[in-house]
């Protein structure tokens, strides 16, 4: 699957829901569940910036396509925080900078300690590293996605599907690039796979789980992954990962959602 | 560790929208450029040279979004909102700029940096995230003053460079280009110069700290990878003594900052390299 960077940043632009019915979130109120996650989601898409850091730490951001991709990219997802900004102030919940602002400064130590170890990693070990970046990218990007697709098949909502089927349509292209850059780098490079193998079965969690709540991630993972259904989306996205160079047989999302109580069937034996 | 010094009610740069700014962002400049026209009137190959060297500091913004999010600014929602819209604008206008010089036969390359200086600037630049993240860190908020500061005054001196090329230009496709352009990035400055105003007046000790750093900077930004005679023909030839006055006295105007002069001082080390 190649990727088009220059006709990636002509085409890219902010999502649009000014079309929408948004009256119809009086009509057909969203279940307090929904909100919960869609709230979830929204302070995720505004922390992207966050994670373009610690990409940028690393000796990837020199290379042109990887410049034009980031810069696109983060202003898409920054759109995605305000649109699902604009639907949860029609129920009176506000998301403003100074509220990002505090769930940022919570991060403490950990958080600062982040760029130094991306950029000790990223720079000694080098473009090794950056492959493990583009799989970890695609494997947010993948489960970003999945949770847009249940979140807008469980609520058939005359503008909230639609919303999200248009803000998982962008992520579809970010899992292209990310996707596209990991296989390349991998196929490359045997550490590149030993490196990315070791750290996203060791390391990988859902995205946002270093900026929120235990128990807000718990309600976001069973309200949109729970009962066969959910299983059958996370092993989905496991078999996009798997198809990686280097990443045959594992199971990141089904290892890491699992613990969440999900009233899953139990694992097939290994 | 410092505290944050701004009281909790006041927001800086509280007269910027940032959500209308980036609402009304400007995207890709091609279908404005008229390319056709350099095509039957080419610029001349020194102002395409410095378009050239405009182009890649237009795309610095990645190298200067690396340094600033490594830093605890990354943790004002309001800065991180800016910037993510001031990147994907400075995108374009290096791709608007990119698409002028590709227009004219390849330009000269200046002549560049020494290789010893190039590995230096090459290790620098893999230390100074690990640096940084630990002392930025130890200094806390009082550094977001210095970065938009430096976001300010990098952008008096390229918007000073876009207005000679502008004045002194006979090309009305290229005059009109670079009126897009500095209308795209007159915000980003007036952005940039009030959240460092209002929080430069709230800390003496983001003064002390603004004063010392902003001295140590290669002017423009990203400018220290570059051939010494090509930011010459900026900081020396382009910009008249007057131009580099302004600039200097739009940072003398900032709270706590004057007598700083990183203009006039930028314009004589740039000669200085140069060998002039």
């Amino acid at each position: 699957m190649a990727f088009d960077v220059d006709s990636y940043a002509e085409t890219s632009m902010g999502v649009t829901w000014q079309d929408l019915d948004f009256d119809s979130f009086g009509s057909q109120p969203l279940s307090q569940d929904t909100l919960r996650t869609l709230s979830y989601m929204c302070a995720v898409e505004y922390h992207t910036v966050c994670y373009l850091r610690d990409l940028l730490v690393t000796p990837s951001h020199k290379e042109r396509d990887v410049n034009a991709f980031m810069t696109m990219w983060n202003r898409e997802e920054y759109w995605h925080g305000e649109a699902l900004a604009a639907v949860l102030a029609r129920y009176g919940i506000t998301v403003d900078y100074d509220e990002l602002k505090a769930a940022r400064v919570k991060l403490e130590w950990r958080d600062k300690l982040a760029p130094l170890k991306q950029s000790i990693l990223g720079n000694i070990i080098g473009d090794d590293f950056v492959a493990v970046h583009m799989s970890w990218g695609a494997a947010n990007e993948w489960s970003a996605t999945a949770a847009y697709r249940r979140l807008a098949a469980l609520e058939q909502h005359p503008a909230l599907s639609p919303l999200l089927q248009r803000i998982g349509q962008q992520e579809t292209r970010h899992t292209a690039f990310y996707a596209t850059q990991a296989r390349k780098r991998l196929e490359k490079s045997k550490m590149a796979r030993t490196l990315t193998r070791l750290v996203l079965a060791k390391a990988w969690r859902p995205v946002g789980s270093s900026i929120s709540e235990p128990e807000d991630l718990d309600h976001v993972m069973r309200h949109l992954f729970s009962g066969p259904d959910g299983l059958a989306e996370i092993r989905r996205i496991d078999a996009n990962i798997a198809k990686l160079p280097g990443m045959e047989g594992l199971t990141i999302f089904e290892t890491a959602v699992r613990p969440h109580d999900m009233r899953w069937p139990a694992p097939d034996p290994a | 560790m410092t505290r944050q010094n701004l009281s909790p009610e006041v927001v800086p740069a509280a007269g910027f929208s940032v959500r209308e700014f980036a609402r009304t962002a400007h995207g890709s400049h091609r279908a404005s450029l008229d390319l056709d026209a350099y095509r039957e009137h080419p610029l001349d190959p020194d102002t395409v040279a410095i378009v050239d060297l405009l182009a890649r500091l237009e795309h610095g913004a990645l190298s200067y979004l690396r340094s600033v999010l490594v830093t605890p600014t990354h943790k004002d929602a309001r800065v991180t909102a800016f910037l993510v819209t001031w990147a994907y604008e400075k995108y374009w206008v290096a791709d608007a700029l990119e698409q002028v010089v590709a227009a004219h036969p390849a330009p000269q390359p200046g002549r560049g940096i020494s290789r010893t200086k190039r590995l230096r600037l090459g290790l620098a630049e893999r230390i100074e995230p690990i640096t940084e993240s630990v002392v930025a860190n130890l200094i806390g908020d009082d550094l977001i003053a210095t970065h938009t500061a430096a976001g300010a005054v990098d952008e008096w001196i390229t918007q000073a460079a876009f207005e000679q090329l502008r004045d002194r230009s006979p090309h009305p496709e290229f005059v009109a280009t670079l009126d897009r352009i500095l209308a795209v990035k007159r915000p980003h400055a007036a952005f940039f110069a009030a959240d460092a105003g209002d929080r430069l007046a709230a800390s003496p000790p983001a003064v002390r700290l603004a004063r010392r750093r902003l001295s140590r900077i290669t002017w423009p930004l990203g400018s220290a990878t570059e051939p010494p005679a090509l930011v010459a023909g900026i900081l020396d030839r382009l910009l008249p003594a007057s131009g580099l006055a302004l600039i200097d006295a739009r940072v003398d105007a900032l709270p706590g900052l004057a007598g700083l002069h990183l203009a006039s001082t930028a314009a004589q080390k740039a000669r200085k390299a140069a060998g002039r």
